[in-house]
This record gives C-alpha cells, structure tokens and sequence, in this order.
C-alpha cells in the first residue's frame, strides 16, 4: 500500500525557529521514494531522496532519516557537557557517516535493496549557527535580504558540466543529465558528506529541498515564492510544491522551509533543551 | 542507445552507434563516420559522450557545422537532430532519453575529472557554484493575466501578472497572494485577520479561482482582475 500521498508538518515548540514541510509524489509517479524529517525540539531537519529498482529507493531514504535523527538526538544531548567534544558540525558529519553506513549494510544484507542510495541535505540549528551537510542533488538555500542564495553545491554530472566549461549554462536545460548524481549515500563503505556551517540571522529563512523542486522551478521563482509567503510558511510550502507540479511535478518533489525567530545563543537553547528532558523525566 | 544515421538523397549509406567517447565525423579515411562530400572538412565534428548527453562540437571548420538548419559550435543533441553535411543527411536517434519522464529517475555515475572527489576541497575553492537552471519543460502555457487598480493614489494603473506569485496589500498587516497557474489565477489568503473579497464575497483561507472581470477587495483597495 502506498503511504499518504503528502505529510504536512508545522511546528514552532522550539521558540526560535518556525518551520514548515511538505512533500508530495508529485503529478507522474506511482510512489514517493523522499524521505523528510522534522525534530523541533532539537531544531534539526532532513530531505533525502531516494533512488533504487523495486521501491528500493524508499528504502534508502526512509533509513537515512531515521538514522540521521536518532544520531543527531545523542550527540545533541552531549553538546551541553563540557568534557564533549561534539558540535553541530561534527554532529551532522557523524550521523550521515553513520547512516550511510546502515543504508550501505542493508543494502548487503537483502538482494532487492542491492545498489539503493539516496541524496540527503542535513540542517542543525545551534548556537547562532546552523551546521550543514549533504550528499548527492538534494539542495540548501538561504533567503536573506531578500535574495536567495544557494548554499550546496550539487554532486550532479550536469554541475560538473557546467562548471568545466563542457556546456554552458543556458544550454542546461538541453542536457539528458539532470537526474545522474555522481555521490550518494549508501552506495560505499565509507563516504566524506560535504559539511559546512553559516550563521543563522533573524529573518533568514532557509529552505531544503529536493531536485524535483529546483529541477521545475527557477531559482528566481524559488526566490520570488519564499520572498513573497515568508509570514504564512506552511503556505509558502505549498506554493513551491505546486509551482514544481504545475510546471511538469516529473520527480517527487519535497520542500522543508525554517525561519529564524530570534537569535538563539548555546546557553539559553541549552537550558530550553535541559527544561524539557527535566520534565520527561 | 543513441545511434547516427547517414543518408543522402534518401537513403541510408550507414548507421552506428554511439558506443564510444568520442566520435569523429568528416571527409578524411580515418573518420568514424566518414562523410564524403567536398562541403565536408577532412574533420568536421566531434560527438562526445557524457553521461546521457552526446554533445556535438563543430572542428573550427571554414563553413561551419550545421543541426536543423542552424549553425552551432556545440550543441547537446537532442532525438531527432539533423546534421547538413553537403550533401549528406546525418541523423541523431536516442529513443530513450526523448521520454522526459524516464530520464527523472536517479542515476548515480562517476563524476567527470574526479570532481566529485574534490568537491568542496581544494578543486575549485574560490569558484562560485555553477547556476544550473530548471528544466522546465516550455511545453506548458500559462495564462496571462494582469489587474488594473480602481481606487487610491494609484488608481487607473495596470500590474501584468507575469510571475508565479504577485503579493496584494502589507506584510505584517494584511497580505493575500495571486498565483499563477496553468488553468489560470487564484487568490489566497496569507495573513491578518480578514481575507480577501471577490465581487463582494469573502473568499475565506482556501485558494479561489479569479474569473476575467472579478473585482477583489483587499486591504482597502479595490482592484479588476482581467485575463487575455
């Protein structure tokens, strides 16, 4: 049975980020091989696209979620310990490392999964920052001042191409290259994500996505939906959804969309944090 | 995969495929596709294969290469793509990749140069990241639209709808949304307290179709929705 065609979240406990999500199968395929995850409580998010014969694919990208979170969640509760040497940084690497390692065993372990992978764009909110990770097509943005900016660089032939000077970059849309990602997660033993942490502002708003969202809507588009529904984001959430399905929606396409409330300083995130495990105690 | 067809005055003299990096088109013997006609430069053109792509590159030849009609120095051919050389016809063939919808699914391949290694090392440390644009298909038509403000000190004035989204009223006060879509314009409520009014009907929080000639309500301005 296939799951539910789309998941709407919106959830703003953690009272320094907003943030919306959606995904959706999109206007041609059968089923929705993304996976996203939201954890407001410890202000992180994941978009993961998955790809493998037989359903495979929804396979990867539902472990790599899982994975990821259960991994951020453990070394989050160390940061506030000072004999810790775990960041946000180091956080993010780890759990992807990690997960790609379970994707890559399981994949081992059962013939049909044989060959899975799956894309993945991390985000941790901490301490002013926010540390960044991501394998594979699937993108970060950042909305600040009005201008959108991408934050990743693409593990995609077509990049490669581009950025070597083969074919120019109005010609792109002429390419046949646009789904082949040249890294994934899962696919080796071993893996270096690509990791990188940028200050997190008052206003910014940063935005995961998948390629069935930046493959049928122009950046500028991207920019002028964000800009325009930023009071509203699960709105604006939708709007780029249906933006990428009404010009086409080939791929699955999932968005997550956060906006920074206020500054959020390690000490009182970390009390905010403790308070609540205080109570589940 | 993709094939190559020569043919002139109608029929086929040769066909191969693609099978390889590089392949060579033009009039002299050691050619893979040898095009015998004095319009032809000894080497004309070069078809480099990347990925799905065979990109076509013109030899820095006297007269040019051309693909339906139109002179190119490098071109991603595309199913169906013909080549002028003299008097030959040389024709592109790639079935497969002509179905859009196919080609969406995830592939991983081998970056090109080991870029994919180096990516974010040291390769290119100071290189902005290329802008790759969307891939949108120029088959879907949107409709055109624009409004023409009736009151206020820009009243008589007329907005082209031209972009997905187009805002109304404040932000942080009262903002309500036009979007664009294939079968035509919607309003949308997206923030303060009373939603938007179309010929005299609140729309509520749900998306609503705007008809040619609708007058909406909004934030104290009154507005004409008109469609081409």
């Amino acid at each position: 049975m296939p799951g539910p065609r789309r998941k709407i979240f919106r959830n703003m406990a953690q009272k320094f980020i907003e943030m919306a999500a959606l995904t959706d199968v999109g206007s041609v395929r059968q089923y929705n091989e993304d996976n996203i995850a939201i954890d407001p409580k410890n202000a992180a998010m994941v978009v993961a696209d998955g790809m493998g014969g037989h359903r495979a694919g929804e396979v990867a990208s539902r472990i790599a979620t899982e994975v990821i979170f259960n991994e951020l969640k453990s070394y989050i509760a160390e940061f506030g310990n000072a004999a810790s040497q775990y960041s946000p940084r180091l956080a993010v690497e780890q759990s992807i490392k990690r997960a790609n390692k379970s994707v890559y065993e399981a994949a081992q372990a059962n013939a049909a999964y044989q060959g899975m992978g799956t894309t993945v764009a991390v985000a941790l909110f901490y301490d002013n920052v926010v540390a960044l990770g991501h394998i594979g097509d699937s993108r970060i943005y950042r909305l600040r001042s009005r201008v959108l900016k991408l934050l990743t660089r693409d593990d995609s032939l077509l990049r490669d191409q581009v950025e070597l000077g083969i074919i120019a970059a109005a010609d792109a849309n002429e390419s046949h290259n646009r789904s082949l990602v040249t890294r994934a997660l899962g696919i080796e033993h071993d893996i270096s994500p690509h990791i990188h942490e940028v200050q997190a502002l008052p206003g910014d708003i940063f935005l995961l996505c998948s390629d069935g969202l930046n493959d049928l809507v122009d950046d500028s588009d991207i920019e002028l939906i964000v800009q325009s529904l930023k009071s509203n984001l699960p709105l604006a959430a939708h709007h780029l959804v249906q933006t990428a399905k009404d010009n086409g929606g080939y791929d699955n396409v999932s968005v997550i969309i956060v906006k920074v409330l206020k500054p959020f300083p390690a000490a009182s995130q970390q009390r905010w944090v403790t308070r609540v495990f205080g109570w589940l105690k | 995969m993709a094939k190559l067809v020569l043919s002139k005055g109608g029929s086929v003299l040769y066909q191969c495929f693609l099978d390889k990096d590089r392949v060579s088109v033009g009039r002299d013997a050691h050619n893979h596709v040898v095009v015998d006609d004095p319009a032809v430069a000894g080497e004309q053109a070069e078809i480099i294969s990347i990925g799905n792509d065979h990109i076509l590159e013109d030899l820095r030849t006297a007269g040019g290469t051309f693909v339906n009609g139109r002179q190119v120095e490098r071109h991603i051919l595309q199913h169906g793509d013909v080549l002028e050389l003299g008097s030959f016809y040389l024709r592109y063939l790639n079935p497969r990749v002509s179905s859009a919808i196919d080609l969406e699914r995830t592939m991983l391949i081998d970056g090109l140069y080991g870029a994919a290694d180096e990516a974010g090392k040291k390769s290119r440390p100071s290189a902005t990241v290329a802008r790759v644009p969307s891939a949108r298909p120029g088959k879907i038509r949107f409709p055109k639209g624009r409004i023409k403000i009736l009151t206020g000190k820009r009243a008589g004035s007329i907005v082209e709808l031209d972009r997905v989204v187009a805002t109304l009223g404040k932000r942080g006060d009262r903002l309500a949304v036009l979007t664009r879509r294939p079968h035509g314009y919607f309003i949308t409520h997206v923030e303060g307290r009373r939603y938007p009014r179309v010929n005299g009907q609140s729309v509520g929080k749900e998306a609503h179709l705007l008809q040619s000639g609708d007058i909406i309500e909004f934030a104290d301005e009154k507005l004409q929705f008109v469609m081409e």
